[in-house]
C-alpha cells in the first residue's frame, strides 16, 4: 500500500475509534441514563481545548497565537487533564441544567448552554485565539519515536486503539453493574424509580459527568492528532450529528453506539467522497448533508428502535435450574423430596423487615383553592393491615403521596419510627423502608421482569457509580440472592414464565402484580397500596389478597387504599374511612356498615 | 442615555421580526404541541424566494415580500401534511418528533446550500435616508417592518377573536379532546395552522433578511433560538407572550448589544436559561405540572 | 323527596314517538380486553326524564357511559336513539347524531371566554342560527349571561361545569350524557349544580343520562335511577322509591342486593 493510502486508512481508524469513545460516552449519558445531553459537543470540545493548552509550550514563545496555560505536559498527561475537565464542566453545568424535572427543558437549558459557550470562544482572543483557533500542537511522542509519518500514523492508531478498548471496558464496566439497572430505571419511569429509593437528580448528575469526562476525551485525543483546534469544528450541529449516529446504531447498548460511529460518521460521511465527484466540493457535501437528513427521517420511520436495539438481560439464566425448581414447587405447596403426604406448611413471607410504625399528624395540602388533604391525622397499627376507603375525591391518594414523599404537605407531620418525614424528597422517605405502588401502573418497561424486581432491592453492591467499579463478581453474591428471591416471588404470583419479558408487555393485570412484586423486594417497612386491585381479575384478587395475608402475618405494617370493598373486609385488619380531607371513622367493615355518618359520606359522594 | 434610546429603536426593529418569528412558531406548538426546529430553514427559504423574485423576476419589493410570505406558507404546509402528520399519527415520542424537525432542517439548510453555496445575498435595495423619531433613528424600511409587523399581529388578533375558524384554533389548541367532539374539524385546523404559521415564517424570513441586509442558507437556523426563547418566555403555545417575549428580549438584547455586540445574543440565551430553570412554564403558563400532580 | 315541577309538566313523562324511550339500552356488555366489565345491561331513558346511574366504584358505570359514547365498543347487545341504531358508531359519529356529553374533566376551553366556549358548542349548527340559539342558552343559565367575557378557565369547579353544560346544550341534544358532574367540587357548589342547574334541563324535553356518586343528591332530582354493582344493574325503580329503601347502603358499602359479599 503506498504511504498516502495507508495514511488515509490510519486517518479513517483515528476518526472511527475517537467517535466511537464519544459515542458510548454519549450513550451512557442518553441511551442508558436517559439524559438528552443536547450540550455533548461543548465537552468534546472542552476535552480538546484543554488538551491544546497542556501540551503546548508556553505562550510567549509562540508569537502568533494567544492562549492560556501551555504547560507542555508529556502524554498521558494532557489526556488526563482533558478528562478532568470535561467531568468539572459537565459538574458546572448539570447542577443547574439538571434541576428541571421534564428532560426536553433539560435538553434545552444544555443546547443554550452551549450555544452561549461557542459565542464566547469565538470572542475571547486572549484564551481561545478567536476564531482561528490553536494550531502546531506537538503529536504525543513525535519527538522520541522515530518511526516516519506512516509508521507514527499506524502507531497513533495503536494508542488510539488502546483508549478505545479502555473506554469500552469502563464503559462495559458501568453498564453491567446494577448500577446501570437503575439507571436504565430512571430513564423509563423517573417518578417510579425516585419512589423505590434512586436519587434521580444525584444519579443523572454522576452519568452525566462521567459521559462528560469520555466525550472530553474523545476530543483530546482527535486534537492530539491532527495537531490543530478550531472552534468552528466544534459546532452545535455537531452533537446532532452523535444523537443520530447512536440513535441509528441503537440505543442503550455498546455496540449499538459504535456500530452508529461507524455507520453515521465513518460510513455516510466518508463513502459519499468516492461517489462520481461534482466540480464544486462545497455542493458535494451540501448534497451528502442533504442525504443524511433524508436518511435519518428514513431511520425514524422505518427502525426508530435503531439496527442494533438494547438486548434483553435475561437474567433467568444465572439462577440454577435445581433452585427455580425448589421455588416453583414450593410455591404450589409440595417440597419435591419430602416425604410427607401434606403439603408443606406456607411459611409467612419474609420480605419485610421488622414492622415500621406510621403515625400522620394534622397533615394538609391543597391544590388551586381546593383542600385535597385537610388535617388528617391517624396511626397505623404496626404489623396490621389497614384500609383507606372513602368516596372518590376524599383525598386517599393524596394522602399516601404526601406520606411517601412524592408530594410535599403544606402542614402537619408524618412519623415513620417516630422520624418526621414530612417534606422529604420521596428517595429519603424510600430508604427509611417505606414503599408505596402507584395508582396507574408504573412498572419499568423496557426492562424485564427480573430486571424490575431486582432494581427495587436496596443495598446492593454494585448499584452506585463507585460499586459498579468494582466489577461484577462485587457484586455477584448478592445478586444471586436476590435473584432466588425473586424468582420465589415469581413462582407464588405464578408469573416465572414471564420472569424475561419486557415488563411493558404484559398484560394489564401482569403489569399490576410486577408493580407489587417489585415493591415486597424492597423489604418495605411499611407499604403503601394505592389501589391495588383496580384492573385486577376476581382470580387474581384472592391470590394478591393472600399474599398481603401472608406478608401482615410476617409482621409487615401496611396501608391499602382500595375501592374493591370485599377485599378490605377480608384482609384489612381496621378500616379508616376518609372524607374530604379527614379521617371519618375507624373500625371493622362490619361497624362501618352500621355508621350512619360513613353511609352519608359514600352516598353523598 | 442618547445611545440606549437608539438602542431602543433597534430593539423595536429586532421586536417586530421576532414576533413574527415566535407568533408562527408558538402556534404550531399550541395546536399540535410540536417542537418545529426546522422553522429557521422555512424562514430561509422564504427569503430566497422573495431574492428570487426581486432581483431575478425584478418586481417591487413589496410583491416580492408576499411571495416569500406565501411560500413559506405553502412550504410549511408540505411539510407538515407530508412529513410531520405521518410521524404524529403513529404516536411518535416527542423526543423523536424533534429528531424530525431537525433532520427536516437539515435537509433544507443543505439543499438551500446546494443551490446558494455560502455566499451571502442581498435584495440590492436602495439606501434609504434616515428618519429621527424620539430620539431613535429608522429607515423608511425599518419602520415598514415594525408596520407590518404590527399590522399582521393586530390582524392575527382579528382572526383569533372574531372569526369562527380563528375560534376553532384556539379551541383546538385549548383542548383538542373536546374541540373534535364538538364538531371542529381537527385536521383542517390542523392544516390552516401550518399555512398560518408558514406564512408568519416567511414574513420574518424576508424581514431578517431585509434588515440584516444580506443573507444565506444559514440565516434562518441561527435565528431560530433567539425565538424558541421568546416562545418560552411568554409561554410555548401562547401567541400574545410570545409577543412580549420578543419585546422583552428584542428590546434586551439589542440595548445589550450597545455595550458589546457580542453580548446581543448571549443575552437572549440568557433569559432563555433564567425562564426554563426559575419558571419553565413562562410568563402566562400553568399547565406544566411541575412536582406531583394535582389529581385528588 | 320528589322533583318540584316549577312549570307544572308531568312527573314522568310519556316516550316519543309511538311511545319509545329516547334511548334504548339492551342486554349490553362491554369492556377493555376480552372479559367484559358490564354484562347484561338494560336501561331506558324517557324523552324528558333524568336518569341516574350509581354505584360504588368499580361498578362500571363509567364503561357504561363509554359504551353508549361510541368510545368502547360493546361486545353485545344494542343502544338505540329513538330508532336509530347506536351500537358500535365512533364517537364522532354519535355526537352528531344529537347526542350532547359533559365529560368529567377537561370539559371546557380553559382560555376561550364563557360566550366563545358556548359557540363552540354550536360550531355544527348553520352560523345564522348560532346567534339565537346561544341567547337561549344563555336564557337556561343566567348567571353565565353576567360571566360572558370571563375566561372559562377563571370559572370555579360548578360555574365551569355549568359552562360545560350550556356548551353541550347548544345543538339542542335529543340524548345528554353526563359523567359525573360534581366530581372535584366542594359539597356546596355540588349540590347547587344538581338541585339547580340539572334540574332545570328537566323542563327543555331533553332526555338526561347522569352518572353521579353523590347517589342521594342525584337520585333527588332524578326520575327514575339505576343502581350498579359489579358489572350489573342490580336495582331499579323510580328515584324517590329507590332512596326510601332501606338496604340502599348495603350496596355501597359492599353486599349487593341479595346480601352477599360483593
Amino acid at each position: 500500500m503506498s504511504p498516502a493510502i495507508q495514511s488515509y486508512a490510519a486517518t479513517l481508524l483515528v476518526y472511527l475509534g475517537v467517535n466511537a469513545i464519544a459515542c458510548w460516552g454519549l450513550n451512557l449519558q442518553f441511551g442508558i441514563g436517559g439524559v438528552m445531553n443536547f450540550a455533548f459537543i461543548l465537552y468534546q470540545a472542552m476535552g480538546a481545548y484543554i488538551t491544546a493548552v497542556l501540551t503546548l509550550p508556553a505562550a510567549t514563545t509562540q508569537a502568533d497565537q494567544r492562549y492560556i496555560l501551555g504547560l507542555h505536559l508529556p502524554w498521558p498527561l494532557p489526556l488526563a487533564g482533558a478528562a478532568v475537565s470535561g467531568a468539572a464542566l459537565a459538574l458546572a453545568v448539570g447542577s443547574f441544567a439538571l434541576r428541571p424535572r421534564r428532560r426536553d427543558f433539560q435538553a434545552t437549558v444544555m443546547l443554550v448552554v452551549s450555544i452561549i459557550a461557542a459565542t464566547l470562544v469565538t470572542t475571547e482572543q486572549g484564551w481561545f485565539n478567536g476564531n482561528q483557533g490553536l494550531f502546531g500542537i506537538p503529536q504525543p511522542f513525535a519527538g522520541t519515536l522515530s518511526l516516519g509519518i506512516t509508521g507514527y500514523d499506524w502507531f497513533f492508531v495503536a494508542v488510539t486503539l488502546g483508549l478505545a478498548l479502555l473506554t469500552l471496558a469502563f464503559t462495559g464496566l458501568l453498564t453491567s453493574a446494577p448500577w446501570a439497572r437503575r439507571l436504565r430505571a430512571m430513564r423509563e419511569n423517573a417518578e417510579a424509580a425516585e419512589s423505590l429509593g434512586v436519587h434521580v437528580r444525584a444519579e443523572s448528575l454522576k452519568v452525566y459527568v462521567t459521559g462528560g469526562a469520555i466525550a472530553a476525551v474523545s476530543g483530546g485525543l482527535l486534537v492530539e492528532f491532527i495537531g490543530a483546534w478550531s472552534p468552528a469544528a466544534w459546532g452545535t450541529g455537531e452533537t446532532f450529528i452523535f444523537f443520530v449516529a447512536i440513535i441509528i446504531g441503537g440505543l442503550g447498548n455498546n455496540f449499538g453506539a459504535f456500530f452508529g460511529a461507524f455507520l453515521v460518521l465513518g460510513v455516510f460521511l466518508e463513502l459519499p467522497t468516492y461517489l462520481p465527484q461534482l466540480s464544486d466540493a462545497n455542493v458535494e457535501e451540501s448534497l451528502q448533508s442533504a442525504a443524511i437528513g433524508v436518511l435519518i427521517l428514513a431511520f425514524l420511520w422505518w427502525r426508530p428502535q435503531g439496527i442494533f436495539p438494547e438486548r434483553k438481560r435475561n437474567l433467568s439464566r444465572a439462577i440454577p435450574a435445581g433452585a427455580r425448581a425448589v421455588a416453583v414447587a414450593e410455591a404450589a405447596g409440595t417440597v419435591p423430596d419430602s416425604r410427607n403426604e401434606q403439603p408443606r406448611q406456607r411459611e409467612p413471607d419474609s420480605h419485610a423487615a421488622a414492622a415500621g410504625t406510621l403515625s400522620v399528624r394534622d397533615l394538609s395540602r391543597g391544590f388551586g383553592g381546593v383542600q385535597a388533604v385537610d388535617g388528617l391525622s391517624f396511626d397505623l397499627a404496626p404489623g396490621q393491615v389497614t384500609g383507606l376507603i372513602g368516596p372518590n375525591g376524599a383525598g386517599k391518594s393524596t394522602a399516601l403521596k404526601l406520606i411517601a414523599g412524592a408530594i410535599a404537605p403544606s402542614s402537619g407531620k408524618v412519623l415513620v419510627d417516630g422520624v418526621n418525614v414530612a417534606g422529604w424528597p420521596a428517595h429519603k422517605v424510600a430508604r427509611l423502608g417505606v414503599i408505596r405502588t402507584f395508582q396507574h401502573t408504573s412498572e419499568f418497561g423496557r426492562l424485564t421482569v427480573l430486571e424490575n424486581l431486582l432494581t427495587a432491592a436496596p443495598g446492593q453492591p454494585g448499584d452506585s457509580f463507585g460499586g459498579a467499579l468494582l466489577g461484577r463478581r462485587h457484586a455477584r453474591a448478592r445478586q444471586q440472592e436476590l435473584l432466588a428471591r425473586a424468582w420465589a416471588l415469581l413462582a407464588d404470583f405464578q408469573l416465572t414464565a414471564a420472569a424475561d419479558s419486557y415488563a411493558g408487555q404484559l398484560s394489564g393485570g401482569q403489569r399490576r402484580l410486577v408493580e407489587i412484586m417489585r415493591a415486597l423486594m424492597a423489604q418495605p417497612r411499611i407499604l403503601l397500596l394505592d389501589e391495588p386491585m383496580a384492573g385486577v381479575n376476581p382470580a387474581l384478587r384472592l391470590v394478591i389478597e393472600e399474599h398481603l395475608q401472608r406478608l401482615r402475618d410476617g409482621g409487615l405494617t401496611m396501608l391499602m387504599v382500595e375501592h374493591e370493598l370485599g377485599s378490605v373486609e377480608r384482609v384489612c385488619d381496621s378500616v379508616i374511612v376518609m372524607a374530604q380531607g379527614r379521617v371519618l371513622a375507624t373500625g371493622t367493615m362490619a361497624e362501618l356498615r352500621r355508621n350512619e355518618e360513613v353511609l352519608s359520606a359514600y352516598l353523598a359522594g | 442615555m442618547s445611545q440606549v434610546v437608539l438602542s431602543l429603536g433597534f430593539g423595536l426593529v429586532t421586536a417586530s421580526i421576532l414576533a413574527l418569528g415566535a407568533v408562527g412558531f408558538t402556534l404550531q406548538f399550541g395546536v399540535t404541541n410540536l417542537f418545529n426546529l426546522a422553522f429557521g430553514e422555512n424562514m430561509t427559504v422564504a427569503a430566497f424566494v422573495a431574492y428570487l423574485a426581486r432581483v431575478s423576476l425584478h418586481w417591487n419589493m413589496w410583491l416580492a415580500v408576499a411571495a416569500g410570505a406565501l411560500s413559506g406558507a405553502v412550504l410549511s404546509l408540505l411539510i407538515g401534511r407530508l412529513i410531520y402528520q405521518p410521524f404524529l399519527r403513529r404516536g411518535t415520542s416527542q423526543f423523536a418528533m424533534v429528531m424530525v424537525t431537525v433532520a427536516v432542517s437539515f435537509i433544507l439548510k443543505n439543499v438551500l446550500q446546494i443551490f446558494s453555496g455560502a455566499t451571502f445575498y442581498s435584495y440590492q435595495l436602495p439606501p434609504e435616508s434616515p428618519i429621527r423619531f424620539l430620539g431613535m433613528v429608522f429607515d423608511a424600511r425599518q419602520l415598514t417592518i415594525i408596520a407590518l409587523a404590527v399590522v399582521s399581529l393586530l390582524g392575527l388578533h382579528l382572526l383569533f377573536r372574531y372569526t369562527r375558524i380563528g375560534k376553532a384554533m384556539r379551541a383546538t389548541s385549548d383542548n383538542g379532546e373536546l374541540a373534535r367532539s364538538v364538531g371542529i374539524p381537527t385536521d383542517r385546523i390542523i392544516s390552516a395552522t401550518w399555512l398560518l404559521s408558514g406564512l408568519l415564517a416567511g414574513l420574518a424570513g424576508v424581514a431578517l433578511a431585509i434588515d440584516l441586509g444580506s443573507f444565506a442558507s444559514t440565516t434562518g437556523g441561527s435565528y431560530l433560538l433567539l425565538i424558541v426563547a421568546a416562545a418560552v418566555f411568554g409561554s410555548v403555545g401562547e401567541p400574545y407572550g410570545a409577543v412580549l417575549g420578543a419585546l422583552v428580549i428584542g428590546i434586551a438584547s439589542e440595548v445589550a448589544a450597545n455595550y458589546n455586540p457580542q453580548l446581543k445574543d448571549v443575552v437572549a440565551f440568557a433569559i432563555l436559561v433564567l425562564v426554563l430553570l426559575v419558571r419553565p412554564e413562562g410568563l402566562r403558563g400553568g399547565r406544566v405540572q411541575l412536582r406531583g400532580e394535582v389529581t385528588v | 323527596m320528589p322533583i318540584s315541577r316549577d312549570n307544572g309538566k308531568q312527573a314522568a313523562p310519556a316516550g316519543g314517538p309511538a311511545g319509545q324511550a329516547a334511548l334504548t339500552i339492551t342486554g349490553l356488555a362491554a369492556g377493555y380486553g376480552d372479559t367484559p366489565t358490564i354484562v347484561d345491561v338494560n336501561l331506558t331513558v324517557h324523552r324528558g326524564e333524568i336518569v341516574t346511574v350509581v354505584g360504588p366504584n368499580g361498578a362500571g358505570k363509567s364503561t357504561l357511559l363509554k359504551a353508549v359514547l361510541g368510545v368502547l365498543r360493546p361486545m353485545s347487545g344494542t343502544v338505540r336513539l329513538w330508532d336509530r341504531d347506536l351500537t358500535g358508531l365512533r364517537s364522532d359519529q354519535i355526537c352528531r347524531l344529537s347526542v350532547g356529553y359533559v365529560p368529567q374533566v377537561q370539559d371546557t376551553f380553559p382560555r376561550l371566554t364563557v360566550l366563545e366556549n358556548i359557540e363552540m358548542g354550536g360550531y355544527t349548527l348553520p352560523r345564522s342560527k348560532v346567534k339565537a340559539r346561544v341567547g337561549e342558552v344563555l336564557d337556561l343559565y343566567p348567571q353565565l349571561r353576567r360571566m360572558a367575557g370571563r375566561q372559562g378557565g377563571h370559572l370555579s369547579g360548578g360555574e365551569r361545569k355549568m359552562l360545560a353544560i350550556a356548551r353541550a346544550m347548544m345543538i339542542s341534544p335529543a340524548l345528554l350524557v353526563l359523567d359525573e358532574p360534581t366530581a372535584g367540587l366542594a359539597p356546596q357548589p355540588a349540590n347547587e349544580l344538581l338541585t339547580t342547574h340539572i334540574a332545570a334541563l328537566a323542563g327543555t324535553g331533553v332526555s338526561l343520562l347522569m352518572v353521579e356518586q353523590r347517589a342521594r343528591e342525584a337520585m333527588a332530582i332524578s326520575h327514575r335511577a339505576y343502581v350498579m354493582a359489579a358489572g350489573h344493574v342490580v336495582l331499579t325503580d323510580r328515584a324517590d322509591a329507590l332512596l326510601a329503601r332501606p338496604d340502599i347502603g348495603d350496596v355501597f358499602l359492599g353486599r349487593t342486593a341479595a346480601g352477599e359479599g360483593a
